[in-house]
């Protein structure tokens, strides 16, 4: 699986000016393993990292919906088993077309243990289980962070040439400093929070994360068991920030029928198991929008904070650049 | 005679309940297209269909009452989880009914009182039920030594109480369509009825083949686009077979009644399969239809309901229908000869010419119904025109639901009266009168 991206001639790969366009949805486990590979090459100096985003485009056709796993994610996430996909749903297809922009061998920061920050979706309108999707990602606005450097890694999905929905992801690499000429901004002050009122609770067991990963393919350790967790240097394991994210807008709004736009900043890990107090709340300047708090009672620290905005109508969105 | 009695039915209502429309997931076959579909999920597809068909999105609805009769546990409030899972506004309230197979039309009559008395103005009607997703308890033996288990204090006790535990306790059980009370199973509980009415095997073939005739008639002229929303790949009833024909029926085996002294003749084909699906119906007052611009296909008048005694051998398990109907055409100063239309679940077609053949025997009318004489013949050109059951599938508590809706759709394309009869588990079944608007 990982041949066609890490090869770059083989079968399977057509690139034509910045675009490369793969035969199929990659693999996850292939494309960690191929960023194993590479960071090991990168650490023992037999490659360097590059410290510009290489231009360049994935672009994956006709990528349609497995019914059967599609059922198994809605029955997880306890939405309803509908014909039409859960936004969320789309960026877990989407996914590893985006992940293996990521592990290209010419990207400049390691894949593993990036940290996702925020995620920030637009979706024109619902979209069939038997539609057929193309899917297009690419790497946009390396910057500073406070912490390391960070990018923004944007996905696309059209169906017949209209795009239908827009998500944008943020990924920090820690301790990473390649950015040029911007300098490292200094850490914002964070003000100190103070819990909403609570409308709901998330019990997680331990096996929310191998669950989640049997139903989404994103096996990443750290979110497996405790163990597993330990080997990249977590405490312990950590539920993925996409199933926080599908509950959050599975939750929030039910029923989709039209447009949805929605956005999530992970701001403290979930641990697993854990207990996530939430709150979701018809937003006071805007009556469409909910908003959304996961947090932690016992550290008083929130672990998600979020808004689902459906039928927005705006065509172009937020996120288009 | 009509035009008195429809002034009859009409002047007894405070205000009149109105079908605007109706909505139904195509019936699977059990272990087919919705074999991994939960009630909830099938429930929220059907309600989803109805509420883009109507523009009920966002809109807060008088009531919805829906139900299963294969019911997990957990869905103890299956129809107001549907509610929150659908596009329907959260501040819609619904309870659920359970009235085995007579769930659907019985939503249905209690949400249209309610019109009538004005305490709703809008009501959503159906059911729903999965053989494929059935759930499946612990047995009774493994339940007593769980909840003993969890009352225990000391390990001592723990250990004495799971030794009572036996390996036969530890297989579950998955529920039947038996009786509680008898230990039959419904289709033998009809054998009998069948052959106590000496209903043919030809007989019943025949009424098979009508009724995939009827719905693949029915399929053919587009009469059910928009009464349906295909899910999960399927856009007809996996059941129907417009090819079959009654030599095809005749080579199929009897299943139920080989243990009877008289010849078996239930079949797999004039029997009903184990289905999947959900239907729903939009009801409402005519002052809501029309301030939301919305059609009203028929105008429900009245239903009857009926229970007999089958434990001890009085009567058929699915005869109660036949005593329901002299009591609701006397109420409303009818006769078959008002009705235009005719929609007899076809639970089995032994049921349905078990009825036929009772209203028509004047000596059972008279013994048994405490009637004059026989109550009527029904023209079999007017029953189940559009299919029914045996064609359709059955998933028990969607029944009624598909028929109302599929009823008043026929009433206003060519007006009438409709008479609607379901007969349901524990010996009991339900009637009710659909009138055209004009």
């Amino acid at each position: 699986m990982s041949g066609p991206i890490a090869g770059g001639t083989e079968s399977g790969e057509a690139e034509s000016d910045n675009t490369t366009e793969l035969d199929q949805v990659p693999g996850l486990p292939g494309l960690y393993r191929q960023a194993l590979a590479l960071a090991a090459r990168r650490r023992m100096g037999r490659e360097d990292a590059p410290s510009y985003l290489p231009d360049v485009q994935h672009v994956v056709q006709g990528v349609t919906a497995d019914r059967a796993e599609l059922t198994r994610f809605q029955h997880l996430l306890r939405s309803a088993v509908r014909d039409q996909l859960p936004s969320a749903y789309l960026h877990t297809l989407a996914f590893p077309v985006a992940m293996s922009v990521l592990a290209r061998p010419d990207f400049p920061l390691p894949l593993l243990g990036m940290v996702h920050l925020s995620n920030e979706v637009h979706q024109s309108r619902q979209v069939g289980a038997s539609e057929h999707l193309e899917i297009t990602a690419r790497a946009e606005d390396l910057r500073a962070h406070p912490a390391g450097t960070q990018v923004d890694l944007v996905t696309e999905i059209s169906v017949d040439g209209e795009r239908v929905w827009t998500g944008r992801s943020v990924y920090l690499a820690r301790g990473v400093r390649i950015a040029s000429g911007t300098g490292t901004p200094d850490a914002p002050v964070r003000p100190a929070f103070s819990p909403p009122v609570p409308t709901g609770v998330w019990r997680l067991d331990a096996g929310t994360g191998r669950r989640y990963a049997a139903v989404s393919g994103d096996w990443n350790p750290i979110h497996l068991s405790r163990p597993t967790a330990k080997l990249l240097g977590m405490k312990g394991a950590i539920a993925h920030g996409m199933y926080l994210a599908a509950r959050m807008v599975d939750r929030a709004v039910p029923a989709p029928s039209g447009a949805i736009d929605w956005r999530i900043d992970f701001h403290t890990p979930v641990p697993l198991p854990g207990t996530v107090t939430t709150s979701f709340r018809r937003s006071d300047e805007d009556g469409g929008r909910i908003d959304v708090v996961g947090w932690s009672t016992e550290l008083r620290r929130p672990h998600f904070t979020g808004w689902v905005h459906p039928d927005r109508n705006d065509p172009d969105g937020p996120t288009t650049a | 005679m009509a035009d008195q009695a429809h002034a009859q039915t009409t002047a007894r209502s405070p205000r009149t309940a109105v079908v605007i429309g109706g909505n139904r997931i195509p019936f699977a076959r059990s272990g087919g297209a919705y074999a991994y579909s939960s009630n909830q999920d099938m429930l929220i597809a059907a309600l989803d269909g109805l509420v883009a068909r109507f523009g009920l999105q966002g809109e807060r609805i008088g009531e919805v009452a829906a139900g299963a009769v294969l019911k997990h546990s957990r869905d103890f409030n299956l129809t107001r989880e549907a509610v929150l899972g659908s596009a329907l506004s959260p501040e819609t309230p619904a309870y659920d009914l359970q009235q085995a197979c007579a769930t659907g039309l019985e939503t249905v009559v209690g949400l249209s009182n309610k019109i009538k008395l004005g305490q709703i103005d809008s009501g959503i009607a159906g059911g729903v039920d999965s053989a494929s997703d059935a759930p499946i308890a612990v047995s009774e033996g493994l339940r007593r030594v769980l909840l003993d288990l969890s009352r225990a204090k000391t390990t001592q006790q723990k250990i004495r109480i799971l030794g009572t535990l036996r390996p036969k306790d530890l297989s579950p059980n998955a529920p039947g369509t038996g009786e509680p009370r008898t230990g039959l199973s419904m289709g033998e509980h009809q054998a009998i009825t069948t052959a106590a009415w000496q209903i043919t095997r030809e007989a019943q073939d025949e009424l098979a083949y009508r009724s995939h005739h009827n719905l693949a008639a029915a399929y053919e002229r587009g009469f059910f686009t928009d009464l349906m929303t295909p899910y999960r790949g399927l856009v007809k009833d996996a059941n129907l077979r417009p090819d079959t024909s009654v030599e095809k029926l005749a080579t199929l085996k009897p299943v139920f009644g080989k243990e009877l002294e008289t010849p078996a003749t239930m079949t797999a084909g004039n029997s009903t399969p184990l289905t999947d699906g959900a239907a729903v119906v939009l009801l409402g007052s005519e002052e809501y239809a029309t301030a939301h611009n919305l059609p009203m296909l028929a105008n429900i008048v009245d239903a009857e309901a009926a229970a007999v005694d089958f434990v001890n051998g009085e009567e058929g398990l699915l005869m109660a229908p036949v005593h329901a109907m002299p009591r609701l055409l006397a109420r409303n100063g009818l006769t078959f000869d008002d009705f235009d239309f005719f929609e007899i679940h076809e639970a089995f077609a032994g049921t349905v010419l078990g009825s036929l053949a009772a209203w028509e025997d004047e000596d059972y009318c008279k013994r048994v119904l405490g009637l004059d004489g026989a109550l009527g013949s029904i023209d079999r050109s007017k029953l189940n025109v559009n299919g029914s059951s045996l064609a359709v599938g059955h998933p028990f508590a969607a029944t009624g639901g598909r028929i109302v809706a599929s009823l008043a759709k026929t009433l206003s394309e060519q007006g009438g009266r409709g008479l609607i009869s379901v007969c349901a588990a524990g010996g009991q079944g339900v009637v009710a009168i659909l009138e055209a608007r004009n």
